[in-house]
């Protein structure tokens, strides 16, 4: 039953998908060189940053919530919305990576956003060792959102601290990232169109993910 | 309060019996300090400043950051026995059927932890100095305060997660593995003021990093106090 009441998220989410992979190749025009066509990489890493930001943020409130009432479906939540997050996370790193190569010459380059995305992935990463290492059931969800509020309340120093810390290199003021970058009214609205299916394939996964862990609950209950 | 001085004075004592914690921690701090400086090239500590070649890092940018490290390294072993030394023979269970409070107890910890650091940070200081060949008189008195801030950061951090990976199967993975991700604005802002300290003898601009470590202290001794009662309840 409650598989049934899945399918339909998860054909929007595959439809959405397709018709937003379409519309990128086919419907947006190249953009002026040297973004040319690598410009198009741009509607799967933002909305996968987007993505990203709001599963951990996701995270925090099952982590609160589960610290509060200490609601299994919560702990759920922060779990499952932590393993997408940490999914949309790599995306995004890749995705950034291919879009740096041919505009600023590496594929890596220290700059603060990309770093803070990077430590994201170190903080929640650890965070599901922690989960898959953890021997009590009940005390492993309790410290492991202890974790989820300490990453999520540790972001803004750290994206402060990477700022600052490369802040004066040399190599900053040739790197702006997007800055030069404009973009036509018709990409602005398939940016946000793909924000949106990104929002939908999020949901599904979440939801997937969750009724996986109350499954797997069930299993433990009855051994 | 006097009860989280009571409460650290018997976690330095206990860990003090031990003797294991303080020596393990200096020792581990002195051994990469002297493999940072030894990969140095000769004599690259008394380099003349302003770097002449556009572009390399002058070794006392380096050093700033070989200090942290390898105290931020130590600071991982040392969390992680006391934490372990914590957590035998139920000894936070026991307090927590007193009145103590867990907050109290989080305290205590993070008190006797910060004590370990500066210990360790007095016996590494002098080879630090002699290897890298830092100018001593550039780093009284900025170094101190550096130090007392960092070693709070590190302290709070260490304390909760230490606490938090005792509950693990591989312990001594996990605490490094949830450190360094969130320490990285501490051990960031201490390097760059200590290498901002040796190079030019004044923290200059960079002081806005003594707001952001301070900030960081402030947010994790806050979250360790109202969280560390979920991380040590059965």
């Amino acid at each position: 039953m409650k598989s049934a009441r899945l399918t339909p998220l998860a054909l929007l989410a595959s439809a959405a998908m397709l018709a937003g992979v379409f519309a990128i190749f086919f419907v947006m025009p190249d953009a002026e060189p040297p973004h040319g066509i690598v410009y198009r990489i741009i509607f799967i890493h933002v909305p996968s940053a987007w993505i990203a930001y709001l599963a951990f943020a996701v995270v925090l409130v099952g982590s609160i919530a589960h610290l509060r009432n200490g609601s299994k479906k919560m702990d759920w939540l922060a779990h499952a919305s932590a393993e997408v997050g940490v999914l949309f996370t790599a995306i995004c790193l890749v995705t950034g990576m291919v879009w740096a190569k041919p505009l600023w010459g590496a594929f890596w380059v220290w700059e603060p956003r990309l770093t803070l995305t990077f430590v994201l992935l170190l903080i929640y990463l650890g965070y599901l060792v922690f989960r898959a290492m953890g021997g009590d059931q009940e005390r492993t969800s309790r410290i492991a959102a202890v974790i989820g509020i300490t990453g999520f309340a540790t972001i803004p120093l750290i994206h402060f601290a990477v700022d600052w810390y490369r802040g004066h290199h040399p190599g900053r003021a040739v790197i702006r990232p997007g800055g030069d970058f404009q973009l036509e009214p018709e990409m602005v609205a398939t940016l946000f169109a793909m924000v949106a299916v990104f929002t939908v394939l999020y949901a599904t996964l979440l939801a997937l993910r969750i009724r996986l862990a109350g499954t797997a609950a069930q299993l433990e209950a009855l051994r | 309060m006097k009860k989280v001085l009571l409460l650290a004075y018997k976690d330095l004592r206990s860990d003090a019996r031990s003797k294991e914690i303080v020596p393990a921690m200096a020792v581990f701090s002195l051994c990469l300090t002297f493999l940072f400086s030894i990969t140095l090239p000769d004599g690259a500590g008394r380099a003349p400043l302003p770097v002449p070649v556009a572009g390399a890092a002058s070794v006392r940018e380096l050093a700033g950051t070989y200090l942290w490290v390898s105290i931020f390294f130590a600071s991982i072993i040392g969390f992680g026995r006391t934490a372990a030394s914590d957590s035998q023979g139920s000894r936070i269970e026991g307090l927590l059927l007193t009145t103590v409070d867990p907050a109290q107890i989080f305290f205590g910890r993070v008190a006797a932890n910060f004590v370990f650091l500066c210990l360790v940070e007095v016996a590494l200081m002098p080879f630090f100095i002699l290897f890298l060949s830092v100018p001593a008189s550039l780093l009284w008195p900025e170094l101190l305060l550096i130090a007392l801030l960092t070693n709070a950061g590190l302290a709070a951090t260490g304390s909760l997660f230490g606490a938090a990976s005792q509950f693990a199967r591989a312990k001594d993975l996990v605490l490094p593995l949830l450190m360094f991700p969130i320490m990285l604005p501490v051990v960031l802002g201490a390097s760059r003021l200590t290498s901002q300290l040796m190079s030019f003898g004044s923290v200059g601009p960079e002081a806005r990093w003594f707001i952001l470590i301070g900030v960081f202290d402030i947010v994790l001794l806050g979250i360790g106090a109202v969280t560390y009662e979920f991380v040590v309840q059965e």
